[in-house]
């Protein structure tokens, strides 16, 4: 038998509106537990943070009033030399970083993309260096340049004798930012190879099957087909090893400790400083808003290039 | 009407369950304690922080042990926290900030009690008069506070000057004298890599090698006027170890007092700057029996150096134990139990009287260490101490890395290190 609408109870609909209510409210107090968590372990230090941030807050002085000083640990903390030297060490750690873990990782997930003999080993062996945690990561790569054990030495010792007293970290400006970048680009390449690599599988072969009849080179190919093709891939690479590499850290707190003097402190680094070792929670707090307002520029540009460029 | 009303429902639901989490997490945070404080001679528990592990753990149990069995009314549980001495000091921090009552009773560095008392994290101990002319009087200035004792004296790390006595028949007398005995150790016996190893590394270490040797210079670290001539020229002197004389090799700029020993130890290094440690590890040829340990060689119109290092005892300013706090302090404080642990773990004493001839006996080189205690200098004691440590760490490492010039690093570094030092004290 055959139920026509217009047989149907006309009380039916005003039903189904309350069980969908009903539904969203269940809905909503299913998720409640998790949201109020999430808030109590991620919304409540944001705001905290914000709060200190306008505020006089050091912990180490019990008893010191938590007055409102407004904008004053922001000036204070734009008006630092050491802000703005660690704010250029950082953009200049990120963009040369950034460009060439790109470059080095494209190349790989292309090569990578290809078929040949062993390449799911390989693919899965590359991932290891991201899965070695940071703190070992640079603690070998630490004891590698050791001018006495490592074994960088040993065999630059072998091309020119000279070279095999060269102290790496803490000796030299620009050896120690070799051996971070060495380190850092060690371990973050591998990543964004396999996001690049994801993006290139999704790319339909038949394309690059049409472009070979069209006669196009490999160049041409490269360049016409697989980068536009990349996009979105390269968007959610550049941005996670954007974000990586402005809030870089722990590999530099390893290796150097942000010496020589304070030539390889970043802005986690004066960050952390001024948190744990100062324990000023207030210019602490400032410094981490501005990072948080850093990460959040970087990302909207980057949204905002690649929406506006497909 | 029904949506409306549904909407703002779920608007007022939405805004509600922030709002009670957030006022659960508030009132989950805050949590408040009265004290009232418990007399030594009532049964109770208290809890010691320490960062004792290995031998030094061992004893500590032991001594606490012994105390337990003396005072069977005091329970004392040990709270081993990390070894590592940055992480150490954020622990015992949260547990302060937090308003925690326990640890009752901890270890804290030398450098710790001065920031402890500003902040209101440890107690007065004056109501306890303690005995602290029994104790090396550098010590007890780096727990006292505003005229005030905030913490004991338990062992005392004094830095000085190794040198092999193989190499080098008599102990230097000067700096220039060191230089000259390094150069020529490196020239008879070719498997020494360097002359002289010290901490070099941006950490605090590299302060303690350079308080080692800043008196025998006329220098001081004085936080309000560091910029001096005495200070000048013992950064000098240790930059031209490096880049002048050729003994130090550009390597300490990554050497803690780890690789410092192990230079020594496996006898690469004519001289070294480290902690009595070092001489109970001697053990191997060929420094085995040649080592020669004393405090770094006054120059002139300088006195002889060597920094002070160590640990104290301080009681939690919120416990309602300090009673039974206190006499746990007076027990470990005391000449036995000192004279005990530096036997079982190489801790020299903090007090005199714990240096006794059957210490000697056992280990002859307490003699020395003694000694140094005599000359040993505190690095400064201000609530401020981390962020004049900062300063300097940098200060430092510049010279060290020959970046900056020793007068320009002091010149830049005396205003950040006076305003740092400065506040209310």
């Amino acid at each position: 038998m055959v139920t026509h609408a217009a047989d149907r109870p006309r009380d039916s609909r005003p039903a189904a509106g309350d069980r969908a209510a009903t539904d969203r409210r269940l809905g909503y107090l299913l998720v409640a537990p998790v949201v109020i968590l999430l808030l109590a372990v991620t919304a409540l230090p944001l705001i905290s943070n914000v709060w200190n941030s306008l505020h006089s807050d050091n912990l180490s002085l019990a008893g010191q009033p938590h007055k409102f000083l407004g904008v004053s640990n922001y000036s204070t903390m734009f008006t630092s030399p050491l802000w703005t030297a660690a704010l250029e060490r950082t953009l200049a750690f990120t963009v040369i970083t950034v460009i060439f873990d790109m470059v080095v990782a494209l190349a790989l997930a292309l090569m990578l993309n290809r078929k040949f003999r062993g390449r799911g080993v390989l693919r899965a062996a590359i991932l290891v260096p991201w899965a070695v945690p940071t703190v070992v990561s640079a603690t070998l790569w630490k004891t590698m340049f050791d001018p006495r054990a490592g074994f960088v030495d040993y065999f630059l010792g072998a091309v020119h004798p000279a070279w095999s007293s060269l102290t790496w970290l803490n000796a030299s400006v620009w050896r120690s930012w070799v051996v971070i970048f060495t380190a850092d680009s060690w371990k973050n390449i591998p990543f964004v190879a396999i996001i690049l690599l994801a993006g290139l599988q999704v790319i339909p072969n038949e394309i690059y099957e049409a472009a070979r009849v069209d006669g196009a080179s490999a160049w041409q190919t490269f360049r016409r087909l697989t980068l536009p093709m990349l996009k979105p891939a390269l968007m959610v690479a550049l941005i996670f090893r954007t974000l990586q590499a402005l809030l870089v850290f722990d590999i530099i707190y390893i290796m150097t400790g942000g010496g020589p003097g304070n030539s390889t402190e970043t802005l986690s680094f004066l960050n952390f400083y001024t948190f744990i070792n100062n324990t000023d929670f207030g210019l602490g707090g400032a410094i981490s808003v501005m990072l948080v307002v850093l990460a959040l520029i970087v990302s909207w540009g980057y949204v905002r290039v690649f929406r506006t460029s497909t | 009407m029904r949506l409306a009303a549904s909407n703002r429902r779920h608007r007022v639901l939405i805004a509600v369950v922030p709002v009670t989490g957030l006022a659960l997490g508030l009132a989950a945070c805050s949590g408040s304690s009265s004290v009232k404080p418990v007399a030594a001679k009532a049964k109770q528990t208290i809890v010691f922080a320490e960062a004792g592990l290995g031998t030094e753990g061992q004893q500590t149990q032991k001594a606490i042990n012994a105390f337990m069995a003396a005072n069977p009314n005091i329970t004392v549980k040990i709270d081993v926290l990390s070894p590592d001495s940055t992480t150490y000091l954020s622990q015992l921090e949260h547990s302060f900030i937090a308003g925690a009552t326990t640890p009752d009773v901890f270890e804290t560095d030398v450098t710790y009690p001065a920031k402890f008392a500003k902040a209101g994290w440890v107690l007065n101990l004056s109501k306890f008069s303690p005995n602290m002319s029994q104790f090396f009087p550098h010590e007890v200035a780096a727990g006292t506070y505003l005229g005030a004792p905030y913490a004991v004296p338990w062992f005392d790390n004094p830095e000085g000057l190794y040198y092999r006595t193989d190499l080098i028949k008599t102990a230097p007398t000067s700096p220039a004298q060191v230089v000259a005995d390094a150069q020529a150790a490196l020239k008879k016996d070719h498997s020494l890599k360097e002359g002289l190893a010290f901490e070099g590394s941006k950490y605090e270490g590299a302060i303690t090698a350079f308080l080692t040797i800043d008196s025998a210079f006329g220098g001081k670290l004085d936080p309000s006027n560091i910029d001096t001539a005495g200070n000048k020229a013992a950064l000098t002197w240790l930059s031209d170890t490096i880049y002048k004389y050729h003994i130090a090799p550009t390597a300490v700029t990554g050497w803690t007092e780890g690789n410092v020993e192990s230079e020594f130890v496996s006898g690469h290094a004519a001289f070294s700057i480290n902690y009595p440690f070092v001489e109970s590890l001697a053990t191997s040829p060929p420094v085995k029996g040649h080592v020669g340990y004393i405090p770094f060689p006054a120059g002139p119109g300088g006195t002889p150096g060597s920094a002070l290092g160590g640990e104290m005892l301080a009681i939690n300013s919120k416990t309602a134990h300090s009673a039974a706090a206190w006499k746990l302090i007076e027990y470990l404080t005391s000449p036995a139990v000192e004279t005990a642990r530096a036997e079982a773990t190489g801790d020299p004493p903090s007090l005199p009287s714990a240096y006794t001839p059957a210490l000697y006996a056992k280990a002859p080189y307490f003699q020395n260490v003694k000694t140094l205690n005599n000359y040993s200098a505190p690095r400064p004691v201000s609530p401020n101490y981390l962020q004049v440590s900062s300063d300097l760490q940098v200060m430092l490492s510049e010279v060290f890395a020959n970046t900056k010039s020793p007068a320009a690093a002091l010149a830049a570094a005396a205003p950040t290190i006076k305003n740092d030092a400065g506040g209310t004290p």
